[in-house]
């Protein structure tokens, strides 16, 4: 198969296949862990052998992983039912809020996680292209090298340690709110005071997320523009008589998107995982956290769902990259 | 009442330290250690106090929860027929009083009229009989399920009055009936599945009813102004969810929040030097925790048929090398640098807070290091190659007094502490080899496979000592509550007859001796008892109870009785 539409329908089929094994990955993952989601911080002598049994029926972890041997039916397993479940969109009640279901949880957590992830990917990508495209042309001057080291500076800091400072700070200095999204039965006289409250709570987790972002983006943007400007192609251009401006607007803008467009894609993927420090820092309650308290409770139905949610964001997100390629350099669907 | 410490454990991690029942009846014995209202307290009233948390709470069904977060909204929400005072008392709560027959096994309730849920339904002896039934029927409740379980015939014979019948007689059925949470009959009876049940309305007769819950990060709740006995001052409370410590720390100082309940030793000197903030230490009321370091002592005749491996170094079986291991520990130094002076120094499994059952009298082996190599010497452990490890005597099966030792990392003072312990026991020619493992792999090694020699590790208590005295018990090596193998016959008799014991000053001795026996036996080490750190703004409210030991700024008792700061 050959040309635009085999290009669409083999990357397609290999996100599809990538998704099966990420579900058959999920359910193997975790239960390869130590521990028993039954008595996962229940040590106690009164959670008594029959409790912990009929938490076991309730979960279904006391049926075989794989296949059932003993019993009549050989596909009353694990796997089976978590399958079975699947494909009726149902991902399960969790093990640790045992009266929740996991789509719930996992519905709200993900919508906090965007209000706060896609605003700084927003602000990241803008802020640090521009300061990458800036920097590459005035490569070598002081604001080349001030942009470079501040971009490296930032990338390489931890974000638990920023959020932390940013935190302190803010909160001394300025009076910003160290935690939620909005307060809780605050006293607003109109919905103009709403809109400032929660600006204020996503101020500093906003800024610290954009920050860190933002150095990764400046460097490819930099890096990128300056090869492209090194082709012989822009020497043509300017050759010709062509501005500056215009050579990297027409000539050099477009070519140095590539990289660009990998990473952007990349990042938005794993938005949906979240910034686990940065949610954790400024008790952000989002997928990021929902996940790490998942793992520490050995809950299995939270965990699968995440994870499942997370590869899809990421396969779809490469797939798109994939098809937008095809797009800016026709030769990669052509080959 | 898990195997962990309370305080200092990250989010993440479950807790639950069913630290005390609250004392919505608000009587006097609240203020007997000091605990009085803050001069300065009028008759304000309203406002929001504002509690940073840890944790958010795992459900808000009472059946369902297992953090210590959800059970400080229990209390708030829900009356239980007894609650226990900090002293440790029990008192009449939604039961006004309660007697039992002759031979132990039957025992009447009266229940107090007057009493309403939050929708306005009255709340009668039908609804505490339903619910202790449908505590004991719901097996996959974790922990609730086990006080209703003594309980063979509950009824409500009228009105007011609750008969209970248990096959055993049962000396602690306050310690039961402190953890009813009554629920109202007309709303639960329509639940097929008491589990799956959200509970989203919460619907209780509490002094603070739910107002709103956000998962992860904030529960609100209203005062309910026609509470039957203790209606709060104040508007409402919420609580908070401030993941990262320092986050909470800072929400202090700027006044975004009233009161946090729960922070590192680090931050104690900068909160005390803090403007309008108090910070207070204290033990814990009616339970608290404790740092334990135990060893496996198993015997080959008492190892577990099923999975256990008992590899125990032999020479821990000698209880003189228990002893000297114990006369070198400084606890002192350890609560002074792993806690930073945020723990008391320890003595049994019955923590202080237990009230007249911690044994204060039974002596300590007292921190001398001279004294601890001369057991050693005596009983005839030589390090005769001088290489600074004594050897193992000649019909031991081991070469040196070389100790593996492991602790809990989820503890974050653990390594510390084990580094500190490593370090005493090394002046008595004992080298230990330290690993971290989380809880759930130390679980797997410990009991009943008894696959170690030595661990750090900590309890909560309950109010009752019954539940961690247990511990130690022959009959719980093969179940694995038992985390040493310790066997002491003249012990478990002991037990035994506590349990039924009737006349309650009798049965304090007994748990008295019970902690002389192991201080002698020494399966166990307790370096210090964990106190609670909480700090709260003097600008804001007033009236917190601030006595020792201390049932918590959460606790109903304290949250009924602040007012605003005038």
């Amino acid at each position: 198969m050959s040309g635009r539409g085999g290009y669409l329908l083999r990357k397609i089929g290999w996100a599809l296949v990538t998704i099966a094994v990420v579900v058959i990955f999920n359910f193997v993952l975790f239960r390869v862990l130590p521990g028993d989601p039954a008595k996962s911080g229940l040590r106690d002598p009164r959670l008594n052998p029959a409790a912990v049994e009929a938490l076991r029926e309730r979960f279904g972890t006391d049926r075989p992983l794989f296949v059932d041997l003993e019993g009549g039916n050989l596909l009353d397993s694990q796997f089976t039912a978590y399958l079975g479940a699947l494909s009726r969109a149902d991902l399960g009640t969790s093990y640790a809020f045992r009266d929740q279901p996991v789509s719930d949880l996992i519905g709200q957590a993900v919508v906090n996680t965007l209000w706060l992830v896609l605003p700084s990917q927003a602000l990241a990508i803008l802020l640090g292209s521009a300061l990458g495209l800036f920097a590459a042309w005035r490569r070598g001057r002081p604001l080349d090298v001030a942009a470079l080291t501040f971009s490296l500076f930032m990338w390489s800091l931890p974000t638990f340690f920023l959020g932390i400072i940013l935190l302190v700070a803010g909160a001394n200095w300025f009076g910003l709110p160290t935690a939620g999204r909005i307060t809780i039965a605050g006293d607003f006289a109109s919905s103009w005071d709403v809109i400032w409250d929660v600006g204020r709570h996503l101020l500093l987790p906003t800024l610290t997320l954009t920050l860190v972002l933002l150095g990764e983006y400046m460097l490819i943007m930099r890096s990128s523009v300056l090869d492209v400007l090194g082709e012989d192609y822009i020497l043509t251009a300017r050759a010709k008589g062509l501005s500056t401006y215009r050579i990297i607007r027409d000539h050099a803008l477009r070519n140095a998107m590539l990289p660009m467009v990998t990473l952007i894609a990349l990042n938005l993927g794993f938005t949906v995982s979240g910034a686990i420090q940065v949610e954790a820092v400024y008790s952000w309650p989002g997928l990021g956290a929902l996940t790490v308290d998942a793992v520490g409770d050995r809950d299995y139905p939270v965990l699968q769902g995440a994870f499942l949610l997370i590869a899809l964001a990421v396969v779809v997100a490469n797939l798109a990259a994939e098809l937008i390629y095809g797009w800016l350099d026709p030769r990669v669907s052509e080959g | 009442m898990r195997r962990l410490d309370s305080a200092l454990v990250p989010m993440a991690t479950l807790v639950l330290i069913l630290a005390a029942c609250g004392t919505t009846q608000g009587t006097p014995d609240q203020s007997v250690d000091g605990g009085s209202p803050a001069e300065g307290a009028g008759t304000a009233a309203g406002g929001t106090v504002r509690i940073g948390v840890g944790g958010y709470p795992d459900s808000l069904n009472p059946g369902n929860g297992v953090l210590s977060e959800a059970y400080a909204i229990y209390e708030l929400v829900y009356d239980t027929p007894v609650s226990v005072t900090s002293a440790g008392d029990y008192v009449p709560e939604l039961a006004s009083d309660w007697s039992v027959s002759e031979d132990g096994l039957s025992w009447t309730m009266t229940i107090v009229s007057g009493a309403t849920f939050h929708d306005g339904e009255p709340l009668t002896a039908e609804d505490v009989a339903f619910s202790i039934e449908l505590y004991r029927d719901t097996e996959d409740f974790p922990f609730l399920a086990s006080y209703g379980a003594p309980f063979e015939t509950i009824e409500a014979t009228d009105e007011t009055t609750v008969t209970l019948t248990t096959a055993e007689p049962l000396n602690t059925f306050e310690s039961y009936m402190a953890f009813i949470y009554v629920l109202p009959q007309h709303i639960w009876e329509a639940e097929d599945d008491a589990v799956a049940f959200e509970n989203a309305d919460m619907v209780g007769s509490g002094p603070f009813m739910l107002a709103e819950a956000s998962q992860g990060e904030f529960v609100q709740l209203d005062a309910y102004a026609d509470h039957w006995a203790t209606p709060p001052s104040v508007d409402g409370v919420i609580f908070q969810t401030y993941g990262n410590a320092d986050a909470r720390v800072t929400a202090l100082t700027t006044g975004e929040v009233d009161a946090i309940t729960e922070f590192p030793a680090t931050a104690v000197s900068a909160l005390q030097n803090a403007e309008n903030v108090n910070v207070h230490i204290a033990d814990i009321a009616a339970g608290g925790s404790l740092r334990d370091v135990f060893f496996n002592i198993t015997t080959e005749e008492d190892c577990p048929p099923d999975g256990g491996v008992c590899s125990g170094h032999p020479a821990l079986k000698d209880v003189a090398v228990r002893q000297a291991l114990a006369t070198a520990v400084d606890k002192q130094q350890i609560i002074d640098v792993a806690t930073l002076g945020t723990g008391s120094p320890g003595l049994s499994l019955v923590p202080p807070g237990l009230g007249e059952f911690y044994a204060s009298e039974i002596g300590d082996y007292a921190f001398d290091v001279d004294a601890a190599n001369a057991i050693l010497d005596e009983a005839g452990y030589e390090d005769s190659d001088g290489d600074g490890v004594r050897e193992c005597l000649p019909d031991q099966d081991c070469e040196t007094l070389t100790f593996r030792f492991h602790y809990a990392d989820d503890i974050d003072t653990a390594p510390r502490e084990a580094e500190l312990l490593q370090g005493m026991w090394s002046e008595i020619g004992v080298t230990t080899e330290i690993q971290g493992l989380d809880p759930d792999t130390l679980t797997s090694i410990c009991c009943p496979t008894f696959d170690y020699d030595i661990m750090l590790w900590g309890w909560g208590s309950d109010p009752d000592p019954a539940f961690l005295l247990g511990v130690a018990l022959c009959t719980e090596i093969e179940s694995g509550f038992s985390e040493t193998g310790y066997c002491n016959p003249d012990y478990d008799a002991l037990y035994d007859a506590q349990s039924v014991e009737q006349d309650p000053a009798t049965r304090v001795e007994m748990i008295h001796e019970m902690q002389q026996i192991l201080m002698d036996d020494l399966p166990y080490i307790i370096p210090y008892y964990q106190q609670s750190i909480q700090a709260w703004r003097t600008d804001t409210f007033t009236g917190w109870l601030d006595g020792d030991p201390t049932l918590g700024l959460e606790d109903p008792s304290s949250l009924t009785v602040i007012r605003p700061t005038e």
